[in-house]
């Protein structure tokens, strides 16, 4: 799987170091039902899922599919009623309900749709307090966040209140959060949701970054179209199941993600496929290359306009 | 997790207020009543603790003065003046009555004093004589100025008339006040010349009155000898005994207005953070986390509260003198240990039911939007 991280002027800096909790989370064969009798519904039916350390996974959906019920499994914030969801060696879904707290705080980073900062923390605070929860002290906490939050360009906005902080900069408070305690997954609930187009991209390019720099898994579940171009595989889950599985590649020009089945453009080149999002992108690709290469070996193929 | 608690609390400055507010005026009714008692309680010993006796004799099983009586045969001060230890004794006339001043009564310590009585007599006198001579009487200032009279006018005590030819301070408690009159007119009203209601002893200096008191019952019979503190106490332990019913409803009034008001914002102040608790909840803080945050908060309240009730306890104290009533408060440390202690009650108890609330918070609710 093509892991290239997609380049931008604009991109936000992210923490400069590796998780050095890096995972992988396996779902197997997971149902989780709810009432029982004639008022049982099945909201997620069997299903089955590998996400590997470093790889972003799109779940995407209608609504009532069984998105949100799915990610708070993996999330360990709901037993499953059948199947096992583990992660590396611990079989989450075994696990005694008093030992989850321990487990979501050091092992998973959660960011949601609304932020959900807590409105009377400054910014720091916010963050800081995910640390000292974990056994951090009060200032070593507050170290950790200030420079993860530095890091995330929100060096003066420290001690703002959320309410003062723009959509953009709450979420990246969130995402700090969500990193301060080093977590192997990353597990995002529309992200980019209450975001305008601009900040929305900036976000995802972040959780790339975070996801490929880092080495962390990266699980989101979203309507956005638009976190096709970061993720590694996009999943369509409905009525409790998945139903279709699209794989994406990374543009080599411009670094965005595109789905294979559907990429504008198409070359290949010494046995190897590039997929583009334009096919502006493949002729300056093709450009570079003829440079490089003497004689046309290049086989083109067009893709859909 | 107490910054959280802090944050919270201070976050809506309403709440707070109300809370706090509430919280204080409830401490405050239970401060404020307690001072007033105490305030009593050292009023009501004042003419015991300023008599300048350090040993009181009364008739035997006769323990303290309020709404006591005490005959003790007018041969005994002789008996007891021999006695081991015993510098000098006064013996009084005491009974519980009215002194009428221009249709005013006004109830009193009515204590009958000998000529040059060395004690027993009023301790502040702010103008006219300090020891009534037959026809006189010397009544508190506040009284002689409630009743619009003053040095040279007549008051009925026992029924009789008599000069003012004294003003006293300090004399006068919430209920009563203390008027004297010659030893002579108050056994003359009496009827009965040859008895006396306490003597009043003196110990030679270095002694101990403890053990004057304690020779006085071995060698005197029928009487009963105590040091001052120990009368002093006994005459509290009467008006406590008559109180505590009153207190104790009054207290626990305000402890269920206090605990009310509590319960009911930090029910509401938890309510309101609900989402937010569900986030920490999901991010992995566990309910001990969040309990710890709802106690604190309520704890922060209450240790507000009791602050400001004791700052308006306080100012109240150092106000109602200025009044000119003769209520006086005084702020005991027990009185404060106790409001301490029923604050931390309201604190837990307040806290009870949100921390329930937040037991039952499912921390997948904030993927539900909820």
């Amino acid at each position: 799987m093509e892991s290239q991280i997609p380049r931008s002027k604009s991109q936000l800096p992210i923490p400069d170091y590796q998780s050095s909790n890096s995972a992988t989370l396996k779902v197997d064969r997971v149902t989780k039902r709810y009432g029982s009798g004639a008022t049982e519904v099945t909201a997620v039916q069997e299903v089955s899922l590998t996400v590997a350390a470093g790889e972003i996974v799109l779940i995407r959906g209608p609504s009532g599919s069984g998105k949100t019920t799915l990610l708070s499994m993996l999330g360990a914030l709901l037993k499953p009623t059948e199947g096992t969801i583990r992660l590396d060696g611990t079989t989450l879904s075994e696990l005694a309900e008093n030992r989850l707290p321990d487990i979501r705080l050091r092992q998973f980073g959660f960011i949601f749709q609304d932020f959900n900062l807590l409105s009377a923390l400054t910014a720091l605070e916010n963050v800081a307090l995910v640390a000292a929860l974990a056994g951090a002290k009060g200032k070593e906490a507050r170290k950790r966040a200030a420079g993860l939050m530095t890091d995330l360009g929100l060096k003066e906005r420290l001690n703002f209140l959320p309410e003062k902080l723009s959509g953009g900069e709450k979420q990246r408070v969130a995402i700090a959060r969500a990193l301060v305690n080093d977590p192997a997954i990353i597990l995002a609930d529309e992200p980019t949701a209450n975001l305008d187009s601009k900040i929305g991209h900036e976000i995802m390019r972040l959780l790339r970054r975070i996801a490929k720099e880092q080495n962390r898994s990266v699980v989101i579940v979203s309507h956005d179209q638009r976190i096709k171009d970061i993720a590694d595989r996009v999943l369509w889950l409905e009525d409790g199941q998945f139903k279709e599985m699209v794989t994406m590649a990374t543009d080599p020009v411009c670094g965005m993600a595109v789905e294979r089945e559907k990429a504008a453009a198409q070359l290949e080149l010494d046995g190897v496929t590039y997929y583009f999002c334009s096919r502006g992108c493949r002729a300056e690709f093709e450009a570079e290359r003829r440079g490089q290469v003497v004689g046309d070996r290049l086989t083109l193929q067009v893709g859909r306009p | 997790m107490i910054l959280v608690a802090f944050r919270n609390l201070f976050q809506n400055k309403i709440r707070l207020v109300i809370s706090v507010g509430g919280v204080a005026l409830a401490l405050l009714l239970i401060l404020a009543l307690d001072a007033v008692f105490s305030g009593v309680e050292q009023q009501v010993t004042a003419y015991i603790d300023y008599s300048g006796a350090d040993v009181f004799v009364s008739q035997e099983g006769v323990r303290n003065m309020h709404m006591a009586s005490s005959a003790l045969s007018a041969s005994v001060a002789s008996k007891v003046k021999a006695v081991s230890g015993v510098a000098s004794v006064t013996p009084i006339l005491y009974v519980t009555n009215v002194v009428v001043a221009d249709e005013e009564r006004n109830l009193a310590y009515i204590i009958g004093l000998p000529p040059n009585a060395a004690m027993g007599g009023p301790w502040r006198v702010v103008a006219g004589e300090r020891i009534p001579s037959d026809g006189e009487a010397i009544i508190d200032a506040g009284v002689a100025e409630k009743s619009g009279i003053g040095l040279g006018d007549e008051v009925k005590i026992l029924g009789e008339e008599f000069t003012v030819a004294g003003l006293s301070d300090g004399t006068a408690t919430l209920i009563n006040s203390v008027a004297f009159i010659s030893k002579r007119d108050f056994a003359k009203l009496r009827g009965d010349p040859g008895t006396v209601s306490y003597l009043l002893v003196k110990v030679e200096p270095g002694g101990s009155p403890e053990r004057v008191a304690a020779r006085i019952e071995a060698q005197v019979s029928e009487v009963t000898a105590q040091t001052r503190p120990a009368f002093a106490a006994q005459e509290r332990r009467v008006i406590k005994d008559m109180s505590t019913d009153v207190i104790a409803i009054m207290n626990l009034t305000g402890f269920l207005i206090g605990m009310a008001v509590m319960a009911l914002t930090v029910y509401t102040a938890t309510l309101s953070r609900r989402a937010e608790y569900g986030v920490l909840k999901a991010l992995g803080a566990r309910n001990g986390h969040l309990y710890r945050t709802v106690l604190a908060q309520a704890l922060i309240s209450v240790a507000l509260g009791f602050g400001l009730g004791l700052a308006f306890t306080l100012l109240l104290a150092a106000i109602v003198p200025q009044l000119g009533t003769n209520l006086s408060l005084l702020i005991s440390g027990a009185s404060l240990v106790k409001v301490s202690l029923v604050s931390l009650v309201i604190a837990a108890f307040s806290a009870i039911l949100p921390i329930r609330q937040i037991a039952g918070l499912d921390p997948a609710m904030v993927f539900r939007g909820k």
